[in-house]
């Protein structure tokens, strides 16, 4: 409020080092600065970073990580912090390295449909600059205003029109990135594709910021579609909802994008700052989107309107301006937070299933609710089967954001099971370290953990993320070994 | 196991004494062994890797000359009898395969129910869907579709000493862990053997057209601005295909490039599309528009040219190669104009294609051997100018040793090694078969 707080000396010698590669202004020390980076938006576990400081190239990355190799100090990349599993949370002691002062656009050259960013250029800004020449940067997950391409990379971020246009890693051509050893490596050069080589774009987009540090990227951007269309499939029953997704797909249509809401979920985006007016005593709604060359797209929506109809919709509504889609999209992608409006709190889950099953777990989503005696809200890209169960809590009330944390988990275990996976977009992060036992064996976890050790041999790089701690089993051969 | 025998590890019925001299694309081994089971494959494995054998790995034998300087290894494991459909379910659209299955089988079964796997490699009743994803081969519609890297979901994947890991799963979105998938394509068979897959699948398209541009010679200007156009446009090609002059004589009997451009939707889409084209194309280039069983029957010729690893002619004049290159998208109509002028300079016949929307293309060659160093050196120098590659993906083993197959190794190198080492500590799997020796 009234202009920089005067510095005191900070007491820790490391904070001076960090100050020398970075600048004086640009690392924070003190308690009261340090706050709003304990945890990411996954805010069920905190724990204190030792400093933050904000970097403006790649070179300050790779003399910050070469400084806390030697001085064996862990650290952890940030971008917006809008992660939902803790991938940027510190356990506790961690430096953070912040890439949002990184968020130049380098360059764009739309004849070759690529674009050169900084990894704390935030999401929405790249379809935005280049919206006026008709392209657009395709993943958009809901949090796209804030979040930042480095985040969505080590993420593998998803979004709503994931379903026809693929996720992150489908468009990522170019990565350069600053190596837990501190070197400073380019993969993918110009972003021309297929190089000779293991596919190491591949492995580090989704790799929850444990290999490297990502400090440039060129993703592959598209032009937009010629026309779309989009409708609200509105119906009483939940089950004819699901059935409605699953015939869609098994007749061959892939929509671009095709979510799902339930009823609490819906009272939650009507008492949101979005209302759309859907009527409150539906089960359950699709948003349903086509889009591509004009005359194609009215055959398209037929098709999608008879799955419907033949799964007992109640009513399509067809978007009649971009004014009132645009509507509908705010309505969903601000789902999560406007649960806000009827749960003090919440938790997120992202499971995901074979779509055909669909209908089955959502019942036993409904059991677990019951059995825990807490609400959850469906809000989910249901046409790639990616759910996102929300647990509505109340962390005032004594024991039950642990019993929301479990009821979470189940749903994880009932995705599992039914073929799927624990997470879909979110990542692993701190938050379901154990449910990767769900889905793999421990020869699994550690033939990836071996990859790690490839990248970031002292695991000082985002220690303690994305792996359960070391099975038994493995422990037990491993003695054995010795 | 006590015995080091591999007899001992398999049916003899299983185990093959290859005579006579080594294959001419080398890749071979002294004992070949063709697995039938997932568990053959481990149990081979674990016993090549105690005693530190060296194992080849084939299948189709399509990619058998691409990269490797080890002319026979003490295994060739053969998949070629390791294959059939594990589960296809229809409404999630996802597949999963034995590795040694061919893509014409994968795609006889799969329009039973409307459905694809959207990857058109060459050679379908040859290629076998591990060889493809290992050799990550790819054809001119991964504009759209993508490469084997978009659509593989999961994967079992057999480690040098025998253990089975899975990778991914079987939802087409899953962020659990590390993306193992993309580890094994393109890894040349380097890091593990794949055993099965789950692939991503598509819809058959609703209907095809195929739009041919024939552009008189020297007009490479042309070809550009016209693709450039119709990319800045808002048609949907599902290819942009620069074919060179000797290509397109071989499939239409035009000596001409040719621009081949795929639609592939609603039939009112495509119908409107093609009209687009006919209305913005330059004066001079001559279109032919072809529909459904044409389109498709062109393209499956398309898919039949150039080496398949069993047409080498014993006569030295007619040795022949191929070459992947890698550019900028639009840098495709400049490396193949390039691979046209070094051919008659290096008196060597090229057939080449390229897809302006996707930077990839291939080139294949006829000649004497050593000409056929000479325009490898040549083209990959002036590719590389533009910071482009050029990978050799085929050729026999004698003139491997003499072509760099890969190219220079990345600056990144001990990472790849690194990793190699972590999934095969002896190096017993297709040795020095990938990038800088691996
Ligand atoms: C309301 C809301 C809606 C959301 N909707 C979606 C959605 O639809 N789809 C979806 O996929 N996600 C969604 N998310 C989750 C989140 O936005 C994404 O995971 C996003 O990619 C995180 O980006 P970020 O910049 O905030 O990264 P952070 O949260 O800061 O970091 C995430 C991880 O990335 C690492 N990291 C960050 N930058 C780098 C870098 N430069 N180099 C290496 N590692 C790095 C961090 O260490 C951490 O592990 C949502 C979140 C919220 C709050």
């Amino acid at each position: 409020m009234f202009g920089k707080k005067s510095r005191k000396q900070p007491k820790d010698p490391l904070v001076r080092k960090l100050m020398d590669i970075v600048g004086e202004n640009e690392v924070l020390y003190l308690k009261e600065d340090l706050v709003a980076y304990e945890c990411d938006g996954f805010t069920m576990s905190k724990g204190m970073p030792r400093a933050v400081a904000f970097v403006h190239n790649a070179e300050e990355v790779s003399q910050i990580v070469k400084l806390l190799n030697r001085e064996k100090v862990p650290y952890i990349a940030r971008g917006a912090g809008t992660g939902l599993s803790g991938g940027a949370t510190p356990l506790g002691g961690e430096v953070i390295i912040s890439m949002v002062r990184m968020k130049r656009l380098l360059h764009v050259d739309l004849e070759n449909r690529k674009a050169v960013v900084e990894p704390g250029f935030v999401n929405l800004k790249l379809t935005q600059s280049i919206s006026d020449r008709g392209y657009y940067y395709a993943p958009d997950p809901s949090s796209q205003y804030a979040c930042t391409i480095g985040g969505n990379v080590a993420e593998n971020a998803g979004g709503a029109h994931c379903l026809k246009y693929g996720v992150t890693t489908n468009h990522i051509l170019g990565l350069e990135v600053v190596l837990p050893n501190g070197e400073i490596v380019e993969i993918g050069e110009e972003g021309i594709p297929d190089r000779p080589g293991y596919d190491l774009i591949g492995l580090l987009t989704g790799s929850e910021g444990t290999l490297g540090i990502i400090t440039k990227i060129t993703c592959k951007v598209l032009k937009n579609p010629q026309g779309k269309k989009t409708v609200l499939a509105y119906f009483d029953e939940i089950n004819d909802a699901s059935q409605a997704v699953s015939d869609i797909i098994s007749a061959g249509i892939i929509p671009a994008a095709l979510e799902m809401m339930d009823q609490t979920a819906i009272h939650g985006v009507e008492s949101g700052a979005h209302p759309v007016g859907h009527p409150r005593d539906i089960a359950a709604f699709l948003l349903i989107e086509v889009d591509g060359i004009e005359a194609g797209i009215d055959d398209q929506m037929n098709e999608i309107v008879e799955v419907c109809k033949k799964n007992h919709v109640r009513e399509v509504k067809v978007a009649q301006s971009e004014a009132e889609r645009e509507l509908w999209w705010a309505n969903r992608k601000t789902g999560f937070s406007a649960m806000g409006a009827i749960s003090p709190d919440y938790l997120v889950q992202d499971g995901v299933i074979p779509r055909t099953r669909l209908p089955e777990v959502l019942t036993k989503i409904g059991e677990i609710s019951k059995k825990y005696n807490l609400r959850i809200a469906n809000i989910f890209h249901a046409g790639d089967g990616n759910l996102h169960p929300l647990v509505l809590y109340d962390a005032r009330v004594p024991g039950e954001a642990e019993r929301a944390a479990k009821a979470g988990s189940e749903c994880l275990k009932v995705c599992a099971d039914a073929g799927g996976s624990i997470t879909g977009e979110h990542g692993v992060g701190i938050e379901k370290k154990e449910e990767m036992r769900f889905i793999f064996t421990d020869e699994e976890i550690e033939a990836q953990t071996n990859i790690r050790a490839v990248f970031n041999p002292e695991d000082l790089l985002n220690p303690g993320k994305l792996f359960p701690e070391p099975g038994r089993c493995v422990e037990v051969k491993r003695a054995k070994a010795q | 196991m006590i015995s080091s025998d591999l007899e001992g590890v398999l049916p003899k019925e299983q185990i093959i004494h290859p005579e006579g001299e080594p294959h001419v694309l080398g890749n071979g081994g002294a004992q070949i062994i063709e697995v039938l089971s997932e568990e053959d494959i481990s149990k081979v494995l674990a016993y090549a890797n105690k005693y530190e054998k060296t194992v080849n790995i084939i299948a189709g034998g399509t990619k058998r000359g691409y990269g490797g300087t080890l002319e026979q290894a003490d295994i060739l494991l053969s998949l070629e009898k390791y294959k059939g459909i594990v589960e296809h379910s229809v409404g999630d659209l996802t597949l999963t395969v034995k590795a040694g299955t061919t893509l014409q089988e994968i795609s006889e079964e799969l329009a039973k129910s409307g459905q694809r796997i959207a990857l058109d490699a060459p050679w379908p009743e040859r290629a076998t869907i591990g060889g493809i994803l290992s050799a990550n081969d790819s054809g001119p519609k991964r504009l759209l579709h993508g490469s084997g890297r978009d659509l593989v979901i999961g994967a079992r994947i057999v480690y040098a000493d025998g253990r089975v890991i899975r990778t991914g799963g079987k939802t087409v979105k899953n962020v659990a862990g590390y993306d193992m998938n993309k580890l094994f394509i393109g890894a040349m068979g380097t890091l593990g053997v794949i055993s099965e897959i789950t692939i991503k699948l598509r819809p058959l398209p609703k209907y095809e057209g195929l739009a041919l541009l024939h552009f008189p010679n020297g007009d490479g200007e042309n070809i550009r601005d016209f693709a450039v156009q119709i990319l800045d446009s808002m048609m949907e090609p599902v290819t942009l295909e620069v074919l060179s002059p000797a290509m397109s004589e071989e499939l239409m009997g035009k000596n001409a490039y040719t621009l081949a451009i795929a639609f592939e939707d609603q039939e009112k889409a495509v119908i409107y599309q093609e009209n687009w084209v006919k209305e913005n194309k330059p004066a001079a280039a001559e279109l032919t528009v072809l529909h459904e069983d044409e389109a498709r029957g062109w393209w499956m010729r398309f898919r039949h040219i150039g080496p398949n690893g069993h047409n080498d002619d014993d006569n030295e004049a007619n040795t022949q190669a191929a070459f992947k290159i890698g550019t900028n998208n639009l840098d495709v109509i400049p490396a193949i104009e390039t691979a046209e002028s070094l051919a008659s300079e290096y008196n060597v016949s090229v057939q080449s294609h390229g897809g302006a929307g996707h930077g990839i293309s291939k080139v294949f060659i006829q000649g004497f051997p050593e000409d056929i160093v000479s325009f490898s050196k040549a083209l990959r120098a002036k590719i590389e100018e533009k910071r482009g590659y050029v990978v050799c993906i085929h050729a026999p083993y004698a003139l491997r040793k003499a072509i760099d197959v890969w190219g220079e190794k990345p600056a990144y190198f001990p990472i790849l090694e690194g990793i190699k080492l972590a999934n095969d500590p002896k190096r017993i799997l297709n040795r020095h078969r990938f990038v800088g020796g691996i």
